[in-house]
């Protein structure tokens, strides 16, 4: 019973760091996605072309690699050492996760805005434009939220595998929920703390699939 | 004093000319029906009128504001200021509509007044009221564009267009895209703006409905005016080949 309540303890102080990465990622990675979509609509050449390269090499190498070199590079590359730095009483281990993550997932969602906002039919920019509104509340008011339903189901996607990707953070050493199921397992000599772990993971999940489906069925009175 | 007024208007797309000197004048309280093939330059003479489209040669004045001139060879527009002014002096009637479909009905027709014109919400609304009423239906208000049909589409987006009190409506093939039992409502409002002397443009392909309703017809084709005069004259008794031509089809 001992095991058990301590297993779950231990899981639970994981989870808190698993939370930390999948919410700051989020907070992050999504406005910087759409600042990104917008750079890869870009009419400047060069604007686009740059962008375009950023997306292909997030999305072309692995995340975990990606970490490692945002955690390391700074000191190897530039004789930087953040590694002492600390944010509040967070250290730099977990400071370059949530910077891995979003640079990595902003690819991801740039992808995706992109594709819902050039879905727009022309129609709609033309209304607003001869009605008078500005560049910034057309975007804002007419394009945005339309926008925001058509790529709900791709993000709902990229929001699931998040919580799995957390997992990625083990490789700086951040005591997320599987780093902590991966010792119990090993001192306990059982998978019972990786089934415990599944479980958090896929009632997570279960948690987003329901909030973005009220999501997607609030967004139905239109069509 | 011509509400609008469009002279030597060149418009091409890459090496295809769509316009090659096109003069309009449409006077305060006359109504125009643009009429001719597809393909003839029409729905572009009314997307340059309604700034879609940048013309590169001539000049067009609009509510007694110069949108843009030519004095060398390309056409130069008027600053942001001028032409964020010179939008709100008129309205345009899509063929497909373009309502905002994430907003309601009521929505569609204020945001502009409340947004761009600076109204208050009670005017915004007061006004959306009358103008629903006047489109013959008050009761759809709260209603979203997804649950109207296509008829009542086209009024609200007529609505719309008048919210601002334009000093005139462009509208480009306002029923091509409707069912024909579908035609009748909006061709009525049409109607109705007409003997309340508002100044409109309009592309249409309904014959007899530009003959009951314009004062003016104008037949385009290959980018040239063909043939202008009084509605009855050109319909009923056309001088050019073309034209005649072209009306025989109906």
């Amino acid at each position: 019973m001992d095991t058990i309540l301590s297993t779950i303890q231990q899981l639970l102080s994981g989870l808190k760091f698993t939370l930390g990465i999948f919410i700051l990622t989020l907070l992050f990675s999504i406005p910087l996605g759409l600042l990104i979509a917008r750079g890869r609509m870009a009419k400047n050449r060069l604007v686009s072309t740059l962008v375009r390269v950023y997306i292909s090499i997030m999305r072309g190498t692995p995340l975990m690699l990606q970490l490692l070199l945002v955690y390391f590079a700074p000191y190897y590359v530039f004789k930087i050492n953040l590694r002492d730095l600390a944010v509040g009483s967070l250290d730099y281990r977990f400071v370059a996760t949530i910077i891995g993550f979003t640079l990595n997932y902003a690819a991801y969602f740039a992808e995706i805005f992109r594709g819902g906002i050039q879905s727009m039919p022309q129609g709609q920019y033309e209304a607003a434009q001869v009605l008078g509104f500005s560049k910034s509340q057309t975007y804002f008011r007419i394009i945005l939220p339309q926008v925001v339903k058509r790529v709900l189901p791709s993000v709902t996607n990229e929001v699931i595998t998040l919580v799995k990707d957390t997992s990625l953070a083990q490789v700086l050493s951040v005591t997320e929920m599987f780093t902590a199921a991966k010792n119990l397992a090993s001192s306990q000599v059982s998978v019972m703390p990786f089934i415990a772990a599944g479980v958090f993971y896929y009632v997570m999940n279960g948690v987003i699939e329901i909030l973005m489906n009220r999501a997607e069925k609030k967004m139905n009175y239109y069509s | 004093m011509n509400v609008l007024e469009m002279k030597g208007i060149h418009k091409s797309f890459g090496d295809l000319k769509v316009l090659k000197g096109i003069d309009l004048s449409v006077a305060k309280g006359e109504v125009v029906a643009v009429i001719g093939p597809s393909g003839g330059g029409k729905s572009t003479l009314l997307r340059c009128a309604t700034t879609l489209e940048t013309i590169d040669k001539g000049s067009i004045e609009i509510g007694g504001m110069s949108l843009c001139s030519t004095v060398g060879e390309k056409a130069e527009y008027c600053g942001k200021k001028e032409l964020a002014e010179i939008r709100g002096k008129f309205g345009l009637v899509f063929q497909n509509f373009n309502l905002f479909p994430h907003f309601s009905v009521r929505r569609n027709i204020t945001e502009a007044l409340i947004h761009v014109h600076g109204k208050s919400r009670e005017e915004a609304d007061q006004v959306c009221d009358d103008l629903l009423l006047k489109m013959g239906m008050p009761d759809k208000a709260d209603a979203y564009p997804c649950n109207l049909s296509g008829g009542q589409q086209q009024r609200v987006s007529i609505a719309r267009a008048l919210a601002t009190n334009p000093e005139i409506i462009f509208f480009d093939e306002p029923t091509s895209a409707l069912d024909p039992e579908l035609t009748a409502g909006v061709l009525r409002v049409i109607r109705e703006l007409a003997e309340e002397n508002m100044t409109m443009v309009i592309v249409t392909h309904e014959m007899s409905f530009a003959r009951d309703v314009a004062d003016t017809i104008v037949f385009m084709d290959g980018g040239v005016i063909v043939e202008e005069g009084p509605a009855a004259a050109v319909i009923n008794n056309p001088s050019n080949e073309r034209t005649k031509a072209f009306l025989a089809g109906y």
